[in-house]
């Protein structure tokens, strides 16, 4: 190991200090920007809350009123509201209190569908909103109105980001396109082929542009998921494409683990360039890897948790002087087991879904 | 589970005009030619029009994303259900198409089946799972060609629209014997070197057929029927194969069937299956691969099942349109369902236990629902019907009371579905 990837650990290096066990299972979780929660998005139409302000998290009153899957969150950088969306078609933003969360707005007919992806503006000003039915829309954070929209895609959009320089916005299809756009014009800026995470099997589209996420100063475009070999049971390696945000030229294509740890499910990229990320795998598979990209290998990897969904960085300080002593990290996983064909009953006769244990970690050395 | 697997992926080899009388030849010593115990049964059932579209979904198509959605409960997933053309019933959101068709369509929502395995529940579920009784059965498209013949049209009887490579399939026949095999024709293509070389002029090809027709006889003489009968089978199918090159013609289809049943394979493949409806063959079977979704299955789903709408609903309304879905019995199904818990892969594993089909056409009700399941769609809720239930009512649904029709296994009287089972009233018309 170089002294680099030494010192990197040293901030880095996960210590556990905590599970919450969840059921029914739920695929992602973020602490709020400003440390006092931690929410968490699922397949019963709620929006899990805790509050971490204390020795351990204690659960608050979750957001209702969703249908289907909540599939996405969004923090706004300075106030506690968290927007969330829906697989109907449904955006809300909520207050959050160390009580109940109060409704701010709900648009309940956003989208026709799966809203795959929302995202705030860095001013807090603006959603951004994508679904299978290809409308890219902008909201007002302040009221819910539609500001904009626009159809960029003609195959399902599945993910976006706001760039962080605050005037562009990327979205990226089925099929591995992704675009950047002026989005107070709608006028299209780039495009990015991650066409290598798409493969047409068979019937099924497989894979595509599942995740986007810009550099902290935004000169660098990642697009993430599985370079696919199959489709059905989805087989391939979990992969993420760095390109320059100003070229579209392909800086790094990184491959995050063999054929059956399949998606590369989340990104964070850290202010000092650590990419902490996780793979999902096949039932039992699945890691948490922090890289650098202009590394060979990554720095730190752990496969003790399987299939993991999210990850999550808390952040007090984006001076890694200051870092080091109070980064915090959470990883949405499934309990192990979780898969088999037939029926498996409990002791009670009752037929059991899954659990998410949401690993909760401080970073680095202990101060 | 791993759908590049042989168990998910049967391991066809391809079909040329030589190897596909060579395979089903050489298929008659291990099978006797089987038939109907009463041959005046079977005289009466052949001049009967009924035919049958079998569309096998392979890999297990998820029923809470088709047929029997549960939105907004523990194991719903992501989708909504939509209403249908038949008031108060609701299917998935990826099926748009489809539910404008309900009014001609049944489906099934309480089968309960025995075989969560695709190696097993393949074979299991097309061969009707009947008592065992130390033979194979034979797949439902080698039965109904076997109880009703190949009608007037003198086409193969069972034939296998599918992707990838073709066959003769002879091991679907089970103890009827290779002559009631399925005619694999792989992305809908005809055999190879099927048609007449163009060096040879169609006087030269029947001189040749006329010898042909000398030495099959003078071969028949000195071998049982059962293998001469066969023989005769396959060299006469590939013949009026030859004089249908336009079966095989999609260049003949129009755009806007091109666009309606979709430029995917399934819908290539669905369109190639009506056009064999309309020629006249006995039983159709147009076949899906890569639904086993272990992973990814909403995504998955998302983008298999606007396919599968597109291509089912427009042959849907086009046999109802044209009168077929009369004498048409069409069954969508797979070899089982998926599991309501949804794994650490967001898939759906194998699930027998609670699971639908869709059904439409002759001799079936039309936009009715039958059975339940529960409200988490984890287990049924009404009467559970096997698959053996289902081969009495599609059995029926044909005209051919299995109560009173038997196979004969070179003389052994078999009943041609599960003697303790019954055929569900509910859905027959």
């Amino acid at each position: 190991m170089n002294e680099s990837a030494e010192l990197l650990l040293d901030r880095y290096e996960p210590h556990e200090t905590g599970q919450i066990v969840v059921e029914p299972q739920v695929t992602e979780a973020r602490f709020s920007p400003c440390g006092r929660f931690l929410a968490a998005t699922g397949f019963d139409a709620r929006v899990r809350l805790w509050s971490i302000t204390g020795e351990k998290p204690t659960e608050l009153p979750a957001i209702v009123g969703h249908n289907g899957w909540v599939h996405s969150i969004a923090y706004h950088p300075t106030e506690s509201i968290l927007y969330s969306s829906d697989s109907w078609g449904q955006i809300r933003a909520t207050r959050l209190t160390d009580e109940a969360p109060q409704e701010h707005w709900t648009c309940p007919t956003a989208h026709d569908g799966w809203i795959r992806q929302i995202d705030i503006s860095s001013d807090g000003n603006l959603l951004a909103s994508a679904a299978p039915d290809r409308d890219i829309c902008l909201w007002s954070t302040r009221d819910g109105s539609l500001i904009t929209k626009w159809k960029g895609h003609d195959e399902d959009i599945q993910s976006l980001r706001f760039h962080p320089g605050g005037n562009l916005l990327a979205t990226g299809d089925a099929r591995g396109l992704v675009k950047i756009w002026e989005f107070r014009t709608g006028k299209l800026i780039r495009e990015f082929d991650a066409s290598s995470l798409w493969l047409l099997h068979r019937l099924q589209d497989v894979g595509g542009a599942r995740l986007i996420r810009f550099n902290p100063i935004g000169t660098q475009l990642a697009c993430g998921g599985v370079k696919p070999s199959s489709g059905g049971t989805v087989q391939g390696e979990p992969t993420l494409l760095v390109f320059d945000t100003e070229t579209s030229e392909l800086k790094a294509n990184l491959t995050f683990g063999v054929a059956n740890d399949c998606y590369l499910q989340d990104v964070h990229w850290t202010d000092d360039d650590v990419l902490i990320c996780v793979t999902s795998g096949t039932p039992g598979a699945g890691k948490l890897i922090m890289r650098r990209i202009e590394d060979e290998k990554a720095f730190y990897e752990t496969t003790k948790m399987p299939n993991c969904m999210s990850v999550s960085l808390l952040s007090e300080s984006s001076d890694p002087r200051n870092a080091r002593q109070s980064k915090q990290l959470a990883v949405v996983t499934t309990n192990r087991n979780s898969n088999g064909n037939g029926r498996r009953i409990n002791k009670n006769g009752e037929y059991e879904g899954n659990n998410s244990p949401i690993f909760l970690f401080r970073l680095g050395k202990k101060v | 589970m791993n759908p590049n697997s042989s168990l998910c992926m049967p391991n066809e080899h391809r079909l040329s005009r030589r190897r596909l009388l060579g395979t089903a030849a050489g298929a008659v010593g291990a099978f006797g030619l089987g038939g109907l115990l009463q041959p005046a049964v079977a005289n009466e059932l052949s001049k009967k029009d009924k035919q049958v579209l079998f569309i096998w979904i392979d890999g297990g198509m998820s029923q809470f994303e088709s047929w029997d959605p549960k939105p907004n409960t523990l194991f719903g997933g992501p989708f909504r259900a939509i209403p249908t053309s038949v008031p108060g019933v609701h299917i998935s959101e990826l099926m748009p198409q489809t539910a404008k068709q309900m009014h001609h369509m049944a489906i099934v929502r309480s089968l309960c089946t025995q075989d969560n395995s695709h190696s097993a529940g393949v074979a299991r579920i097309q061969r009707g799972d009947p008592k065992n009784r130390g033979v194979t059965y034979p797949y439902f498209g080698s039965a109904v060609s076997n109880l009703l013949g190949p009608g007037s049209s003198n086409l193969p009887s069972y034939v296998w629209i599918k992707p990838g490579s073709g066959g003769f399939i002879h091991e679907d026949a089970g103890f009827l014997g290779p002559k009631y095999g399925a005619l694999a024709f792989g992305d809908g293509k005809p055999p190879e070197n099927l048609m007449r070389p163009e060096s040879i002029s169609e006087s030269e090809d029947e001189a040749r057929h006329q010898l042909r027709g000398i030495v099959n006889a003078h071969y028949a003489n000195r071998r049982r029927p059962v293998v001469s009968e066969a023989n005769k089978y396959v060299f006469d199918t590939a013949r009026t194969l030859m004089h249908r090159r336009e079966l095989f013609d999609e260049t003949a289809f129009s755009e806007r069937d091109r666009e309606r049943y979709g430029t995917h394979e399934f819908g290539r493949h669905m369109l190639i299956g009506r056009k064999m409806l309309e020629a006249g063959v006995r039983f159709v079977k147009v076949n899906s691969y890569g639904w086993d979704t272990h992973g990814d299955n909403f995504n998955g789903h998302l983008s298999l099942m606007p396919k599968f709408d597109q291509a089912y609903s427009a042959v849907i309304e086009d046999l109802a349109a044209s009168g077929m879905l009369d004498h048409v019995l069409v069954i969508a199904m797979s070899e089982f369902g998926r599991t309501p818990r949804i794994n650490g892969h967001i898939g759906r594993d194998h699930w027998p236990e609670s699971w639908s089909l869709a059904m439409a056409g002759c001799g079936v009700k039309k936009g009715v629902v039958v059975g339940k399941t529960n409200d988490k769609g984890t287990f049924v809720d009404s009467d559970p019907l096997d698959i053996g239930h289902m081969f009495h009512t599609w059995f029926r649904a044909l005209g051919i009371d299995p109560n009173e029709t038997q196979f004969s296994n070179a003389g052994q009287p078999l009943p041609i579905a599960h003697d303790d089972l019954h055929a569900c009233e509910e859905v027959l018309a």
